[in-house]
């Protein structure tokens, strides 16, 4: 934060405008001071008030509203402030990973691949390494497994800020690679053979015993008024009726628990993911 | 060269360091005006902004202390008592002067109250207590106490803290019998006890289905719990009687053991509202009548 507020003491010197570069240097260390306290609101009440004079100052405030909103956790918000950050800034790139990360948090894989592309990078720089990194961790979270080996061929672990989430991110490649989606018709088709067990395939087990235990019920009660009164009794007709409907129920049942286990897998996977994406920023950057 | 550009740099720092304090102060003063504006346009949001600047520019302790009262009042305006209590914390290890730190101690112990932690409020009343014995030191702590005890329904020691608020009045004095029997005989003696017991409502309805819920005072639904468990259990003997052994367990003792379980829970859940409900009204005809105490000492 000390170095944040050296660079807008610096370059405000020679800016002009409404707003002096006295003021807005004290401006911002009471915005530093009031988002230090956690009073994110107000800090993004004042940056919002000042009008900058200045790509210098632009660029300050583009950062600090980008990072108070990141800090809210209104990613979307965030990137489109870090994003607009310019390349002379001394935050540009902290702005630009930020700004990618958050996309891709959004589920913006595509623009986050986009705006990590654009970033300006040295050759064999930490920043190249870095963004080499990142846009294998989008590649994975768009299950682009492709990309994602291509990118994986630059994990070098020679930088201690992301090299614990190189080898993070090739298990989580290995995950997916050996854990296709299950297939949701095969779950219906198998708890229509015995119920419940498209359940079990799904991976929900207690689920699929439950399921199993009430169709049988409901099969025993049937049968119990069969033996009892006969095929042609209307309590029969009611009752077998009722269990052919939730008969049906649990195919349909287990065909959307298969659905649901894959999006649980998935998005459990995608957090994973993104942590691991997030770490080296933070170790990188803060 | 070195030596005197040494000295031309301490120069400058010893120069320049009280300049920017005393530029700091004089921006303090203009905003606590300017936040001062802010507050009685009722604009407050911008004015706690504004006093926390106050607070940070300032090196001031006093200006420090009454921009942070003012915060507080700030954020009480617009419901954050969480936050203005936490702001005000700051301010407790104030070294000034005692009618400061007194009113530090109040507010503390009412944006405490407000934000529902009663215990919390007590403390700080406790230390408000222990800094001063007056208590026209600070008004409206007496009425304060009494609110934060009625919160924490302690009826008997609301009644002692009652003597000793009307008995420091000096108008208090005159009035102090007659409030407080009319404490005791109207709201002591009354005092909604004994209140619903959410355990034994549980244990009545175990050993008698419906009962529970007709103790926790809601007799419909006991009647129409019981009745079910009846039904149920008529369902399955019938059943069982007639040679539909599976269907008698299925549907006859199935529904049953739900009703019997589920009357259970609701007899215990029916307690507790009730019990939270009576205390709350209870707790709100104590409330008014110790602000009608407060309004007849202060008129």
């Amino acid at each position: 934060m000390l170095f944040v507020l050296l660079f807008m003491a610096k370059p405000c010197s020679a800016s002009s405008g409404d707003l002096t570069d006295e003021d807005f240097s004290k401006e911002t260390r009471f915005i530093l001071y009031l988002m230090g306290r956690g009073d994110l609101d107000e800090s993004l009440f004042l940056i919002d008030r000042l009008e900058p004079s200045g790509m210098h100052q632009a660029d300050s405030l583009s950062y600090l509203g980008g990072w108070v909103l990141y800090m809210q956790q209104r990613l979307e918000e965030s990137a489109s402030r870090l994003l607009n950050v310019s390349e002379t800034s001394p935050f540009y790139h902290k702005s630009r990973f930020f700004g990618a990360y958050n996309l891709a948090h959004t589920g913006n894989t595509s623009q986050a691949s986009a705006e990590l592309s654009a970033i300006r990078v040295g050759g064999g720089s930490m920043h190249e390494a870095m963004r080499d990194f990142q846009m294998g961790g989008v590649a994975l979270l768009e299950r682009d497994f492709g990309t994602y080996e291509h990118y994986q061929q630059g994990f070098s672990g020679s930088y201690h800020v992301m090299a614990r989430e190189e080898s993070q991110m090739r298990l989580h490649y290995d995950k997916l690679r050996d854990n296709p989606p299950r297939s949701a018709f095969v779950g219906g088709l198998l708890s229509a053979a015995v119920p419940g067990l498209g359940r079990v395939y799904a991976g929900k087990a207690p689920e699929g015993i439950v399921s199993f235990l009430y169709v049988a019920a409901m099969g025993l009660v049937s049968y119990d008024i069969y033996r009892g009164r006969g095929a042609q009794s209307p309590c029969f007709v009611i009752s077998a009726t009722t269990t052919g409907i939730f008969y049906i129920g649990n195919i349909a049942g287990s065909a959307a628990a298969v659905r649901r286990s894959n999006e649980e897998f998935r998005h459990e996977i995608n957090q994973r993911i993104l942590f691991d994406m997030h770490i080296p920023l933070r170790n990188a950057f803060n | 060269m070195k030596l005197i550009s040494a000295f031309c740099s301490i120069c400058i720092f010893l120069c320049v360091t009280p300049l920017t304090e005393a530029n700091d102060s004089r921006d303090a003063a203009k905003w606590m005006t300017r936040a001062d504006s802010l507050s009685g346009e009722a604009v407050w949001f911008e004015a706690a902004i504004a006093y926390e600047r106050v607070y940070y520019l300032s090196d001031d302790p006093v200006l420090r202390v009454k921009a942070n009262l003012a915060k507080a009042d700030a954020l009480k305006q617009l419901g954050e008592y969480s936050r203005a209590a936490d702001d005000l914390q700051r301010s407790l290890v104030f070294p000034g002067n005692d009618s400061l730190r007194l009113e530090v101690l109040f507010q503390l112990s009412l944006c405490t109250y407000l934000d529902g932690d009663y215990s919390g409020a007590l403390s700080f009343m406790g230390q408000l207590r222990h800094t001063t014995d007056s208590a026209t030191a600070c008004p409206g702590s007496d009425l304060l106490e009494g609110l934060v005890l009625s919160a924490q329904h302690r009826w008997e020691e609301l009644r002692e803290h009652l003597e000793n608020w009307l008995g420091q009045h000096p108008r208090g004095r005159l009035l102090k019998d007659s409030l407080v029997r009319y404490y005791a005989e109207n709201y002591l003696a009354g005092a909604p006890d004994p209140l619903p017991d959410p355990d034994r409502a549980r244990l009545m309805s175990t050993l008698l289905p419906g009962s529970g819920q007709v103790y926790a005072g809601s007799a419909g639904w006991g009647v129409l719990n019981a009745f079910s468990q009846l039904a149920s259990l008529g369902a399955f003997a019938l059943m069982a009687y007639n040679g539909y052994y599976f269907a008698s367990v299925i549907a006859g003792l199935g529904p049953f053991q739900a009703f019997y379980f589920g009357g259970i829970r609701q007899a215990g859940e029916f307690a507790e509202q009730n019990r939270n409900s009576r205390l709350e009204s209870f707790r709100a005809a104590v409330d008014i009548f110790l602000l009608e105490v407060s309004d007849q000492l202060d008129s």
